[in-house]
């Protein structure tokens, strides 16, 4: 009995009824009392026309109205509630003191030293069960992980959809013709077939860029690659990946938006600023007899990003 | 005898059927010459060249007029040639040179850009934008400012420059009725907003130059923009029809220049960190507030 009255030393009986404390903070309780029912009453009613307008199939904006007034009223209500009617305090409980006795503690620890080593020496079993199951759930646990890091790109590191004689067509699948760009346009260009379809692959996309009527080389040993003009290069930075299409035509490069890597189109996109590491491959392109533009081969170098096996 | 009355009658018929056809012809090879030398033209019908769907044409052959529903561009009136010279003379000659070619008095060769054959769009472009004039001809990118020629007056030095050298585009005025503003989002997220933003508020580029804003554009200007390529902006000729040219402009009009903003405010268009900041600051704030007042003691 001691030790229970030991544990809870504040007494209900240390506040008299007539204290100032217990009084309500409102001067008038009985008008707050009044207002605040009226509160409940408006936040009931547009609660009901809540459910009134869900039945009938109001308009949206009646719906968030009635229900968003209604929780804000009985909300007002309640927080008026409690700062004005309820007892002012404040209360002040003292907490009991934590540590057991010291004949408590002793009582245990020789429990403890008893009866443990038998108790907690017999479960070895259970034990190496327990660990077993934890040690089995990480392993399966990893398998959603490793999952969610979608499939292997296998080929498509090193090779895309362009090939010999692919034709070059807009978002629309529209060929590009020769005739098609004027000096200092650009166009975003897919391998025929695969626009907009899931078998098109993101490191297929390319942009075009017309630079001018003669044809153009870009590098040594690119001396067909650019036919009329036409210059096409991977809009994949080598980077990260970000499609770089912020074309500058009076300065000549292609800018990535994401870490400010700026290519020069005129000599085969090398990085002139930025942080890419190589220049953005470039696409061969030639001519076919009606005028449409083809792609001589895949790019010269794989696409995008380095990754671990790029020589 | 009657056999030799036929034969004069014949070569008069000839001569009365062949006449105008081969005037015809030789008038069409000579109109379609006057626009294949230059830069701005594409083989593909509707991209703002005279291989529109309608093309008007005056008494002397000369096009007036070209386009389609979507967007019609109309030349600049030749009588406005004179007007158009001194006004040259007066603001623009003093870099581009009295002969328009980028050469002034006593300067050198391509110091300055050269105008003959740009076409009227591109000249009206520039002085209607208020970049021409040039408040500092040196500086990399001149900013888009109040003009300081009047549109007539625009229009009068772009038919001056045309009249050296005539070139497309003409001057264009979209019709926006049947435009799509959905596919002009589109097509605006694909060719545009790599540098002006989805938003069109426009972004730094790169060596000091940026993409402008296009919150305060006319339309037609939207148009001549996408058509010549003014300064870094690529040229989009071919690729883009008029009438997808008219969605883009109906989308900027709308869209861009109009926002709906749901919540009230814009906050500029920079996106969700500004939202998120003013979000916790204001809104977190407030509720914070809010829970201080309630849990307040007497």
């Amino acid at each position: 009995m001691s030790e229970h009255e030991q544990r809870t030393p504040v007494q209900l009986n240390t506040v008299s009824a007539d204290d100032p404390r217990l009084q309500p903070a409102a001067r008038r309780p009985e008008l707050v009392e009044k207002v605040i029912a009226v509160t409940f009453l408006a936040g009931i009613a547009l609660i009901c026309g809540f459910g009134a307008c869900y039945w009938v199939n109001a308009a949206p904006w009646t719906l968030g109205a009635t229900f968003g007034g209604g929780l804000t009223l009985m909300g007002v209500g309640l927080i008026a509630w409690g700062k004005y009617l309820m007892p002012r305090g404040p209360f002040v409980e003292e907490r009991h003191t934590l540590a057991n006795s010291e004949d408590d503690r002793n009582a245990f620890a020789a429990a403890i030293v008893e009866r443990g080593g038998g108790v907690i020496k017999r479960r070895k079993f259970l034990g190496g069960l327990l660990g077993a199951g934890m040690g089995i759930f990480g392993v399966v646990a990893a398998f959603p992980l490793i999952r969610s890091l979608g499939p292997l790109p296998k080929g498509t590191l090193f090779h895309t959809d362009w090939v010999k004689g692919t034709y070059l067509v807009d978002i629309t699948g529209r060929r590009v013709h020769s005739d098609d760009l004027a000096i200092g346009s650009i166009v975003t260009v897919y391998p025929e077939g695969l626009e907009n379809t899931d078998n098109g692959q993101a490191v297929d996309q390319t942009v075009l860029i017309r630079l001018s009527n003669e044809d153009f080389v870009t590098q040594k040993g690119r001396e067909t690659w650019g036919p009329q003009g036409y210059l096409a290069y991977s809009k994949l930075c080598t980077h990260l990946g970000c499609p770089v299409g912020l074309y500058e035509q009076e300065l000549q490069l292609l800018v990535c938006p994401c870490h400010q890597s700026m290519f020069n189109v005129t000599n085969g996109c090398i990085p002139q600023f930025g942080p890419a590491p190589r220049p953005l491959p470039q696409l061969p392109l030639q001519i076919d007899a009606a005028g449409y533009l083809q792609s001589q081969a895949d790019f010269n170098q794989p696409v995008g990003p380095g990754f671990w096996e790029r020589s | 005898m009657k056999r030799r009355s036929r034969v004069p009658l014949i070569a008069i018929t000839a001569l009365v059927v062949a006449g105008p056809v081969l005037g015809l012809a030789s008038a069409a090879v000579a109109s379609t010459n006057t626009y294949t030398r230059t830069p701005y033209q594409t083989g593909r019908l509707n991209a703002g060249t005279p291989n529109s769907t309608t093309v008007v044409k005056s008494s002397s052959g000369a096009i007036e007029s070209y386009g389609n529903s979507a967007i019609t561009y109309t030349a600049p009136s030749p009588a406005l040639t004179t007007l158009g010279q001194s006004l040259f003379l007066e603001n623009c000659a003093s870099c581009h040179g009295t002969a328009a070619n980028g050469v002034p008095a006593n300067g050198t060769s391509g110091a300055y850009p050269d105008l003959v054959g740009l076409g009227p769009a591109t000249i009206d472009f520039w002085i209607s934008s208020g970049r021409m004039p040039a408040a500092d001809p040196r500086s990399i990118e001149a900013n888009r400012r109040t003009p300081r020629l009047s549109q007539a007056q625009a229009l009068a030095v772009a038919a001056w420059v045309n009249s050296l050298s005539p070139s497309y585009p003409d001057i264009p005025s979209p019709n926006l009725v049947s435009a799509n503003v959905s596919d002009g989002a589109a097509l605006f997220a694909l060719n545009c907003a790599a540098c002006h933003t989805i938003e069109g508020d426009g972004d730094a580029l790169a060596e000091g130059t940026y993409a402008p804003s296009l919150r305060n554009i006319p339309a037609y200007q939207v148009v001549e923009a996408i058509r010549t390529g003014p300064g870094n902006m690529p040229r989009f000729t071919g690729n883009l029809s008029d009438f997808q040219v008219a969605d883009i402009v109906k989308y900027v009009t709308t869209e861009i220049q109009h926002p709906q903003n749901p919540g009230g405010f814009g906050l500029g268009g920079l996106g969700p960190v500004a939202e998120g900041f003013v979000g916790l600051l204001l809104g977190v704030g407030l509720l914070a507030l809010i829970g201080f007042w309630v849990g307040e003691r007497q």
